[in-house]
């Protein structure tokens, strides 16, 4: 074997090695969800003897999961929409367009990078427990929104700053307004940005368990990750219908970002290059 | 024939159509960030619990409470601070000692590299609660961490009280946790950096006699110098500012051995019943955002310096 074989060999080593840890937690998700509560118990092994469907089916049914699926669902969806039209819009204007206060607007907004969501946090809850938004779902919608102001608008401004200018020039003396060069020309040239946000604002609202826990108190209003806690706070905790509902939980996030990964890469590209 | 004449809109109509445009943000901002932010830091300087209709102005105090003057406070934040500050040099460095060569191996193999490229996004994808209650599970005294060591015959690395019950392990077992899911993106950047490269600069140092590895050292790390900066800096706010899987692995635990400040802060702002802690809580807060603004100003020096 050659020298230039060997090193190949170990590349191919240490990368397939990495994929396993990478997949290693998810694959015991898997695995747990299939097994019952007594095989769970004698754990070593990662294909279940009698993987049984059972697991997922009570998990699914006895802890209303349908209800936190639907949360999750509403919670990360108002989340998203929200972060595309207000950044969106903010991000063309700094990007694009000239008015007194834009500069000083962007640099505040990028500023608030720094700002720990901690620091934040127990006056957010203050705010809205006096404006009744305390528990409800609005009241975890706007602070996710207002999170993600600074990386969101960091990204967007860059990938519309790297639309050539003479594509507006162009526009404007064909005689469209500045919302139809907005939709119809900037917009659509900067979609993998666009979808490359909506991944990076998704997935960790999906996720999303401080605020959440800290204001939520209607049981009907929880989302899938206050559900999974309930599993795990008992004094009994059952791993396999624990590894089953977090298995429910990040499969349609893998899904989403399967769907859309080709476009995500690309943005994340546009904007690094930018 | 008439000239159609391009009708410049006036100045004064670019601004309204701009503070149009930022509206929304401006108008969210100023209700979920100017008051939370203005009143966050107010009640820095005060003393409450968050029942009682005043709070009472204490000025500085709350900062020298936790910082030295109540024994009661001082020593955990003390502690708690130095977690932090391990997990913040850890996590970062760790991320890029593992992602620029997975990076570089990807980008010089043709088969497989999709596929791997996406599994290795996986740990990005689902982290969160769901995952960390994977790994505890897989962290139990008889979980598949333990079994594997001892099956491998290395049963005396084996923790038979699991790995984050012992207090020598727990802080590094959530360290590398953390590295496995700050990896994907680390990695996602270095290869986009990577294919920026101009492949004939690589190709004229090789015809000038440079071995791979001194090609590796001259030319692509340091080109990739930018990328590094920015996961370092991204990588160090996430350290200082995230907690959740403190929060839910450990809590803090085993006696304190994995608490850091953030989750100090949100013990002190929400679990102290009727105790007067907010004001605490808010200061503490304020003490991390300085110390985030303080660490992003001395790594820019930093990478500046090795540029």
């Amino acid at each position: 074997m050659t020298a230039a074989r060997i090193a190949k060999t170990a590349a191919y080593a240490a990368l397939i090695g990495y994929a396993a840890l990478s997949l290693y937690p998810f694959l015991w998700m898997v695995s747990g969800a299939f097994k019952t509560r007594e095989e769970i118990l004698d754990g070593g092994h990662l294909i279940p003897r009698e993987p049984t469907f059972d697991t997922l089916v009570t998990t699914w049914n006895q802890l209303a999961f349908v209800d936190y699926f639907r949360n999750s669902l509403i919670v990360t969806g108002l989340t998203v929409l929200g972060v595309l039209v207000v950044y969106s819009l903010a991000s063309y204007a700094f990007a694009v367009l000239r008015f007194p206060g834009a500069k000083t607007l962007y640099w505040l907004f990028v500023a608030l990078l720094f700002v720990p969501g901690i620091t934040v946090l127990l006056p957010v809850v203050i705010l809205e427990n006096r404006l009744g938004l305390l528990g409800t779902h609005m009241g975890l919608v706007l602070p996710f929104v207002n999170g993600t102001a600074p990386l969101t608008v960091l990204l967007l401004t860059a990938a519309y700053r790297s639309v050539p200018k003479e594509l507006r020039e162009a526009a404007r003396a064909d005689g469209a307004g500045e919302a139809r060069i907005y939709l119809r020309v900037y917009l659509p040239l900067t979609r993998p940005a666009h979808i490359t946000i909506a991944v990076l604002t998704a997935v960790p609202t999906w996720n999303e368990y401080v605020l959440s826990r800290v204001s939520l108190n209607d049981k009907s209003l929880y989302t899938l990750p206050l559900g999974l806690e309930s599993l795990i706070s008992g004094t009994v905790v059952r791993y396999n219908e624990v590894l089953a509902a977090s298995l429910i939980m990040v499969l349609p996030v893998i899904a989403l970002f399967a769907f859309l990964q080709r476009y995500f890469v690309n943005g994340l590209v546009g904007a690094v290059k930018g | 024939m008439e000239v159609r004449r391009i009708t410049r809109p006036t100045r004064w109509r670019e601004w309204v159509t701009g503070w149009a445009f930022v509206f929304p943000a401006v108008a969210l901002f100023a209700l979920m960030g100017v008051y939370t932010i203005g009143s966050g830091l107010a009640l820095s300087f005060a003393s409450w619990n968050g029942f009682t209709p005043e709070w009472i102005w204490v000025g500085l105090e709350n900062y020298a409470d936790l910082l030295w003057a109540d024994p009661s406070l001082a020593p955990g934040v003390r502690r708690a601070a130095w977690n932090t500050l391990q997990v913040c040099l850890a996590v970062p460095l760790l991320t890029v000692l593992i992602s620029l060569p997975l990076a570089v191996m990807l980008n010089s193999v043709r088969r497989l590299r999709g596929l791997l490229r996406s599994v290795y996004f996986l740990p990005y994808v689902t982290t969160g609660i769901a995952t960390y209650y994977a790994w505890r599970y897989l962290l139990e005294p008889e979980g598949s961490i333990n079994l594997m060591l001892r099956s491998v015959g290395l049963g005396s690395l084996a923790q038979p009280q699991g790995w984050l019950a012992n207090p020598s392990t727990a802080l590094w077992t959530l360290i590398l946790i953390l590295v496995w899911s700050s990896v994907p993106t680390a990695t996602l950047l270095y290869l986009t950096g990577l294919q920026a490269i101009d492949p004939s600069m690589v190709e004229a140092a090789r015809i000038d006699g440079a071995a791979p590895r001194q090609v590796l050292r001259r030319i692509i790390v340091p080109l990739l110098t930018p990328m590094t900066a920015g996961i370092v800096l991204l990588g160090v706010r996430d350290s200082l500012h995230g907690f959740q899987i403190f929060l839910i692995m450990t809590n803090g635990g085993p006696g304190g051995h994995t608490n850091v400040l953030a989750l100090e802060t949100y013990e002190l702002a929400f679990f102290k019943g009727l105790a007067p802690t907010l004001g605490l809580s808010s200061a503490l807060g304020w003490l991390l955002f300085v110390a985030a603004v303080l660490l992003t100003l001395a790594n820019a020096r930093l990478l500046r310096r090795v540029r």
